[in-house]
């Protein structure tokens, strides 16, 4: 097993290594789980906002789906597909957010926004 | 002990190894933030960096597919060049009719670029029904003459006696090469290993010409396309730049010892 030990297999296995840890990661979180909150210009949870999902690539921006906020302000997109988008909110009377441009390390990775999308008041 | 302190040259290396440097710094630097490069003033470290350019590309383009090409077409000519320059550098070191003639043949080939011969290049690889393929690709690097007398200046410096006394055991040529001369000249090997895995790697013009299925196209043919397909995206390019650098520079630098010392070996004697 000496032969094993230079720095060839040392670098190409610890590349090996690091390919196979990085997919078994892309494979637990990659359930396409987008959470995030609406709120209005005074921080208050906000709900019946519409919220949309806009996919952005190096070529063109296009819609991918819209939801609405829970009676907490929250929301849930399920089962995307992207790894750079952007969301809007708005809502009649309330105003509107956003876009927020969100990048991901992979396509369909799970993220918990930490900002909420807050709404400008405008109507 | 030396009488003149050794800081100033070491000074001045520092300083020539930094410019030399500078470009790489700055290729990985933009694809790091994106910053347009006409930027005035430009910025020495990067702000905000972030490595989603490399996630854009990654998505943007069959990187694993153009990757899988690289390396088939790279796997082909290093074997080949192993192979054939070693048998080529052998039969150099040997006596035989026209060997001057054979030297100087090879030597005066080098002069001629390869945009010059790339037509009959081209409609032999058509003939032999090679276009559009892995082997077509590689054929005009499976054998090159620098790497070959690269493996005649190692090969001279093993001791002829060595060779004789192979000989006399009844020894075959093909297995004096492979079992006896080889194993010996490690450096001359590493050589060729790394000068042919990068002319290929890096080899645009050839593939262009006689790739015409974008399955079959190779790294830097993908950066090509991607250059031509999406124009304002700096950060994206460097990226994809970096990406195709990448593998090149680490068979380089893991082999950068044997690589100097198969160069050097022959440049003396005795």
């Amino acid at each position: 097993m000496g032969w094993l030990k230079n720095r060839f297999v040392y670098t190409f296995g610890g590349i090996a290594l690091a390919i196979l840890a990085w997919n078994v990661w892309v494979v637990l979180n990659d359930d396409g789980i987008i959470r995030g909150e609406v709120v209005s210009a005074s921080g208050a949870p906000v709900e019946g906002a519409t919220v949309k999902l806009t996919e952005r690539t190096l070529l063109v921006a296009r819609p991918r789906g819209e939801t609405l906020t829970d009676a907490d302000g929250r929301f849930t997109f399920t089962g995307h597909d992207l790894h750079h988008l952007f969301l809007e909110a708005s809502k009649e009377g309330a105003g509107h957010a956003g876009p927020l441009e969100v990048r991901l390390y992979f396509k369909g990775e799970n993220v918990n926004l930490h900002t909420p999308l807050r709404l400008d008041g405008t109507t | 002990m030396s009488r003149y302190p050794h800081w100033p040259i070491h000074l001045a290396l520092s300083i020539a190894s930094a410019a030399m440097l500078v470009p790489f710094y700055w290729v990985l630097k933009t694809s790091l933030t994106g910053e347009n490069i006409f930027t005035f003033p430009p910025s020495l470290l990067p702000e905000s960096p972030h490595i989603f350019y490399y996630v854009d590309v990654w998505y943007a383009i069959p990187f694993l597919r153009y990757l899988f090409n690289s390396i088939i077409v790279s796997v082909i000519v290093v074997v080949a060049n192993v192979v054939l320059n070693a048998m080529a550098g052998y039969a150099l070191t040997r006596d035989f009719p026209g060997k001057g003639a054979t030297i100087l043949l090879f030597l005066s080939c080098m002069m001629i670029p390869f945009q010059v011969t790339i037509i009959p290049a081209y409609l032999i690889t058509s003939e032999m029904g090679l276009l559009n393929s892995y082997v077509g690709m590689a054929l005009p690097l499976a054998s090159t003459i620098v790497c070959i007398f690269v493996f005649k200046a190692a090969f001279e410096a093993i001791p002829k006696s060595l060779i004789d006394a192979a000989r006399i055991d009844g020894v075959p040529d093909w297995m004096i090469v492979f079992r006896i001369i080889l194993p010996l000249t490690k450096p001359a090997i590493a050589t060729n290993v790394i000068l042919s895995f990068i002319w290929s790697w890096n080899s645009f013009l050839w593939p262009l010409v006689i790739v015409r299925d974008a399955q079959m196209q190779t790294l830097p043919l993908g950066l090509a396309r991607f250059l031509s397909v999406v124009e304002d995206t700096t950060g994206a390019l460097y990226a994809f730049c970096v990406m195709v650098l990448v593998p090149g520079l680490i068979i380089f630098l893991l082999a950068q010892k044997e690589f100097i010392t198969g160069l050097t070996s022959g440049a003396t004697k005795g």
